[in-house]
């Protein structure tokens, strides 16, 4: 019966060829879309996993941004019953003036050298260590956009506002250590002594969050509430809490990007439908024809859905192919000039990307199928 | 021509027909296209029915070929009543009992002639290698053998409706419903056609043929002629 399904298929070679192109251009933006999505979630997942299980502490009703908490807090916290140790971190735009960029852009971290970010592997140099002056130690994608070496100088900026006009001031640092690729949002970090950024800065005795570690066996949703209820003007986030809240965000941004490639893709499936019933209607003697000659109905059903799934997967697999190399593409201009990429295309999004193709084709070559086989054999013969 | 209302001649009825109706509604009129119709036929008689347009010689053929159901009345083929057979089962029977050969041959222009042959006994789930060996062997049958992998577009009328016939005969049917297999063909083709529908019956195939060509019902068993729905002769033909 396949082979049946080919010829009848490759007999309309410009309508088929049409037909796998719209599905094609549906998967094509699917995948692309939903690799920037996949990215992202990439990106949050192992970020939170380099936080480890740390509590995150900040200050009281910022929503999203960086607030500042005095560095007294961090004394406070530690004091808090399971906590077992708590270190603050002064995170800054690295180039104020420069915009965000896709993923937040790329960020100062002031930490103290002894509570620096271990998990992730030095590719070269070596980390901080206490009594580093202006020191730092950079993400693999900060090293590739500005082409970095250890040993090389990184400019740091800060922009103050003074009355009615800012005060932008610059400063070198020297690179000491470069990390491994994370895939996280630590390849586009700059780790410097907290102590040195604060004064670059400007924002001595402050920091933006404080990081407590639960004691061991301490529970750390619990641990995050006594820290809210002991410390004056803080919130304090769970890493599940952190882990939900993130996701969270990541739906919303997710939701968007699938809605559209989703849309393209019906839009596809539609050309499906459409080349399907109007074979389906020039087909209709044969059909009756075949019928006549003891076809069953769900003969006639599997060839004409069959024919609609076939295209479906190979438009599937057309645009899962177009899109592996537009984002391959992208990915290296990005890592070119932004120094990350900005697209994952995992299996797990190509076996969704095509199982959808596919399942499209299906639902799409349904209802012609089920026009075809309702038609009455002699009708369906007498039609002209 | 002699009158044969009973074709008693000592064959077991294949195909048996009793008071078949059939009424359409044109409108609000109702129109007997078969009414009251009866006959038997026996294994291996080449019949034809002949009549007038809208005398019900196709409605007929289409009721025996389960292509339509009738109003009322029933048919048997082998014994067995196939109007009863319900949506389920009315394939299995049209492929199992019945052959189609159709005026406008009704090939399937993608396949080849072999291919056009080799379908029909798809859908009965013959291996492949046994409808390779038919088909192979009706094709050289009715003089195609050198033909196998023309498409129908590579054949002349005669040829198309040669394996139409072959096609008809892929999985033995008991009969075979010809609707004007002549209509479309120049005479010379049609002496061809009417020979090897001669040939099959002599070796007991049973074939029923719908036709306005005197010169074709001359050369069967038996003609039926119907008017306006109903049987008006069955008779015996005496120019084979």
């Amino acid at each position: 019966m396949f082979d049946l399904i080919i010829r009848s298929l490759t007999q309309r070679k410009m309508r088929t060829g049409l037909t796998i192109f719209g599905i094609a251009l549906g998967i094509f933006a699917v995948v692309v879309m939903d690799g920037m999505s996949e990215h992202m979630n990439l990106v949050v997942d192992r970020s939170l996993k380099l936080m480890a299980d740390n509590i995150q502490v900040q200050p009281d009703g910022t929503l999203g941004g960086i607030g500042s908490l005095d560095e007294s807090k961090v004394r406070q916290v530690k004091r808090v019953p399971g906590v077992q140790d708590a270190h603050g971190v002064l995170i800054a735009s690295l180039d104020p003036e420069g915009g965000g960029g896709f993923g937040g852009g790329d960020m100062v971290f002031g930490v103290l050298p002894e509570k620096q970010l271990k998990d992730a592997k030095l590719a070269a140099g070596r980390y901080l260590v206490p009594g580093d002056g202006y020191r730092a130690v950079i993400g693999s994608s900060i090293a590739r956009k500005f082409n970095l070496k250890v040993g090389d100088e990184l400019e740091i900026k800060s922009k103050r506002m003074q009355r009615t006009s800012s005060i932008t001031s610059t400063r070198n640092v020297s690179v000491v250590g470069i990390l491994e690729y994370t895939g996280s949002i630590f390849d586009s970090a700059v780790q410097m002594p907290l102590d040195r950024a604060q004064k670059f800065y400007g924002m001595e005795n402050t920091v933006s969050f404080i990081y407590a570690k639960p004691a061991p066996g301490a529970d750390p949703e619990e641990l995050a509430k006594r820290i809210e209820l002991s410390v004056e003007k803080v919130k304090s986030e769970s890493p599940d809490t952190l882990r939900k809240m993130f996701q969270g965000q990541l739906v919303i941004f997710s939701l968007i990007t699938i809605s559209a490639a989703m849309l393209a893709a019906i839009i596809g499936g539609l050309s499906v439908m459409n080349t399907m019933l109007m074979s389906v209607s020039e087909r209709t003697k044969e059909f009756g024809l075949l019928k006549a000659l003891g076809a069953e109905r769900k003969s006639i059903l599997f060839m004409t859905m069959g024919e609609a799934a076939f295209m479906g997967v190979i438009g599937g697999i057309a645009g899962i192919a177009a899109g592996w190399i537009t984002v391959y593409f992208l990915n290296s201009v990005f890592l070119s000039s932004q120094g990350s990429a900005l697209f994952s295309i995992t299996p797990r999004l190509a076996a969704v990307a095509l199982l959808f193709a596919m399942v499209l084709g299906i639902v799409c070559g349904t209802y012609p199928a089920y026009r075809a086989t309702k038609m009455s054999p002699m009708e369906a013969l007498r039609y002209e | 021509m002699s009158e044969n209302g009973n074709n008693d001649n000592g064959r077991e009825p294949i195909l048996r027909i009793r008071n078949l109706t059939k009424t359409y509604m044109q409108g609000k009129i109702p129109v007997h296209a078969l009414n009251d119709v009866s006959f038997e036929v026996k294994k291996g008689e080449l019949i034809s029915i002949v009549g007038p347009s809208g005398s019900g010689k196709s409605t007929l053929l289409s009721m025996i070929g389960l292509l339509d159901r009738p109003t009322g009345g029933s048919v048997f083929i082998e014994g067995k009543e196939i109007t009863k057979a319900n949506e389920g089962e009315a394939p299995k029977i049209r492929r199992e009992k019945i052959g189609f050969v159709f005026q406008h041959f009704n090939l399937l222009p993608s396949l080849t002639a072999f291919e056009n042959v080799d379908i029909a006994m798809r859908f009965s789930g013959i291996p492949r290698s046994r409808r390779k060996e038919r088909a192979t062997e009706l094709l050289t049958q009715i003089g195609l053998g050198d033909r196998l992998k023309h498409r129908p577009s590579e054949l002349s009328g005669g040829q198309q409706q040669r394996v139409s016939i072959a096609r008809a005969m892929a999985n033995h049917p008991a009969i075979i419903l010809a609707d004007e297999p002549t209509g479309a063909v120049d005479t010379k083709t049609r002496e061809i056609i009417v020979g090897i529908l001669k040939e099959l019956s002599e070796k007991g195939q049973t074939i029923l043929v719908v036709t306005h060509d005197m010169e074709v019902a001359g050369q069967t068993d038996r003609i039926i002629t119907m008017r306006d729905g109903r049987i008006a002769r069955d008779t015996e033909s005496d120019m084979k």
